[in-house]
């Protein structure tokens, strides 16, 4: 009997140091890696916003506004995309995707854009292999590739005048105000 | 003497031009009633080439007979470039005898347009890539961007469309939800659009993106129109399905509406002035609406 109760006893000792730790960790929140790793892409995006928004009331150049003069247009235009590249100088690639980033939207973009009607239509009116940089302008020449709603859908909303768009096999992420290239991610399309 | 002779040439010239304008404008045949709203409709019309100017010849002559209030643009309003040589080219002086009148364009935006088109006066969008006016009391029209139909663009339009009330409903944007032509039917657009079209009443719908003439049978009860030929043309592009009820694709063209009670007349003219489809609609009652947007067909 006696022996009966030291097994017990050390049984029940063994089953509490083995579970004690997990109990503890249990109550540690879950963390979300995903969703952190688009919290880190809205943090990032959110900066360059607010670049944008010290360039568009920098008081040295003439502010983006409606017009009849087609210069006015594209002086102010210019004035703010350089405005913003000077402020990010020098910007390089997966300063917004970082890797992280990058396969995060690859695995969300992957469902929608091999759906064959989406294809056609990112095909449709992409403008193919065309040399662009980042903090470069988007080639003022080339038409703008359509992004279809269900794959505008399956990203992470952008604040207002910055966009997504594919040029060739890569989505590139737009400043529509100042006709900006603020980041790529390579070879999103197959 | 000099200056006399002068005169006298400047006015012939100008009787001479307003008479070929007529004869131009000779087969413009809606009925043409004097309360009634009208307007007319270009697509994909910013090449700057001798086809974008002999469309807007006839565009022009047309208003003589036809006093049309405002052109929609479909889209691809300047196609390679939007400096101001561009505006100047392919839009200014084509059209320079109507903006001189006073007469406005509303333009949406195409994927051969840079986004800051927005910002031009003369295609009254308000800065905005997506907007809708009140031509008068009853009509309600709606501008969007097709190039990038976001969640707050189709939010925006849900909002717009229960506001409208029974007004005539009337969208346009770039790329065709149903079309016969190279690019065909966007799907991923229809998608999203037609449920809302459905829901809320919308009458007709205006496209271009395709550079011809086709008008689809009604589909779900709304009348589809693609006019995406007043300067480019693919010739021989339109693969006759059963969608077609009439289409051209063998020259450029124009179209012109006129909305008069509960009846849509519309006429399309080619560049050479000869009609190539025109007739009327009726509007789908409020009641018979009511019955496709809770059936969805």
């Amino acid at each position: 009997m006696r022996l009966f109760t030291r097994v017990t006893h050390t049984i029940l000792v063994l089953v509490l140091t083995m579970t004690w730790p997990h109990a503890f960790a249990a109550q540690k929140p879950a963390v979300n890696a995903d969703a952190q790793v688009l919290q880190d892409f809205k943090a990032r995006v959110d900066k360059y916003v607010e670049l944008r928004n010290k360039a568009d009331n920098n008081n040295s150049a003439p502010p983006i506004k409606k017009t009849d003069d087609p210069m006015e247009l594209r002086s102010a235009q210019q004035a703010l995309a350089e405005r913003i590249g000077a402020a990010r100088t020098p910007a390089k690639q997966g300063e917004i995707f970082t890797p992280e980033i990058a396969a995060r939207f690859r695995k969300l973009l992957r469902p929608e854009v091999n759906e064959p009607g989406t294809k056609a239509t990112i095909k449709d009116d992409n403008p193919g292999a065309i040399p662009f940089k980042v903090n470069g302008p988007y080639p003022s020449k080339e038409p703008l590739s359509t992004v279809p709603p269900n794959v505008l859908a399956s990203l992470p909303p952008l604040p207002k005048d910055i966009e997504y768009r594919f040029v060739n096999k890569h989505l590139i992420l737009r400043d529509a105000r100042a006709n900006l290239i603020i980041d790529y991610i390579p070879n999103v399309l197959s | 003497m000099h200056s006399r002779s002068h005169t006298r040439f400047v006015i012939a010239l100008a009787l001479l031009v307003a008479a070929i304008g007529a004869l131009a404008a000779q087969d413009v045949s809606l009925p043409n009633q004097p309360d009634s709203l009208k307007f007319a409709i270009i697509g994909d019309s910013g090449t700057g080439s001798s086809s974008q100017y002999k469309v807007a010849e006839k565009l022009i002559a047309a208003r003589a007979k036809f006093p049309y209030e405002f052109v929609l643009m479909m889209g691809d309003n300047l196609y390679s470039g939007s400096g101001p040589k561009d505006y100047k080219k392919k839009f200014e002086e084509p059209y320079k005898v109507l903006l001189d009148s006073g007469l406005k364009f509303y333009a949406a935006l195409g994927n051969h347009d840079n986004t800051d088109e927005r910002n031009y006066k003369p295609f009254n969008m308000g800065g905005q890539r997506y907007y809708t006016f009140k031509p008068r009391n009853g009509v309600r029209i709606f501008a969007l961007d097709s190039n990038y139909m976001d969640q707050p663009q189709l939010q925006w339009l849900e909002k717009e469309l229960t506001a409208s009330g029974s007004d005539w409903k009337i969208c346009f944007f770039h790329h065709p939800l149903y079309s016969s032509g190279m690019h065909g039917s966007d799907i991923p657009l229809r998608d999203q659009l037609e449920p809302l079209f459905l829901k809320h009443g919308v009458d007709v719908v205006f496209s271009g993106h395709e550079h011809f003439y086709e008008r689809i049978k009604p589909q779900k009860g709304i009348y589809y129109f693609t006019s995406g030929g007043a300067a480019k043309l693919r010739e021989g592009d339109v693969n006759k399905t059963d969608l077609t009820a009439k289409s051209f694709d063998t020259g450029y063209h124009f179209m012109l509406i006129e909305l008069a009670k509960d009846a849509l007349h519309f006429q399309a003219i080619s560049d050479q002035g000869k009609t190539v489809d025109s007739g009327t609609l009726a509007r789908v009652s409020d009641q018979d609406k009511k019955k496709r947007a809770s059936t969805g067909s």
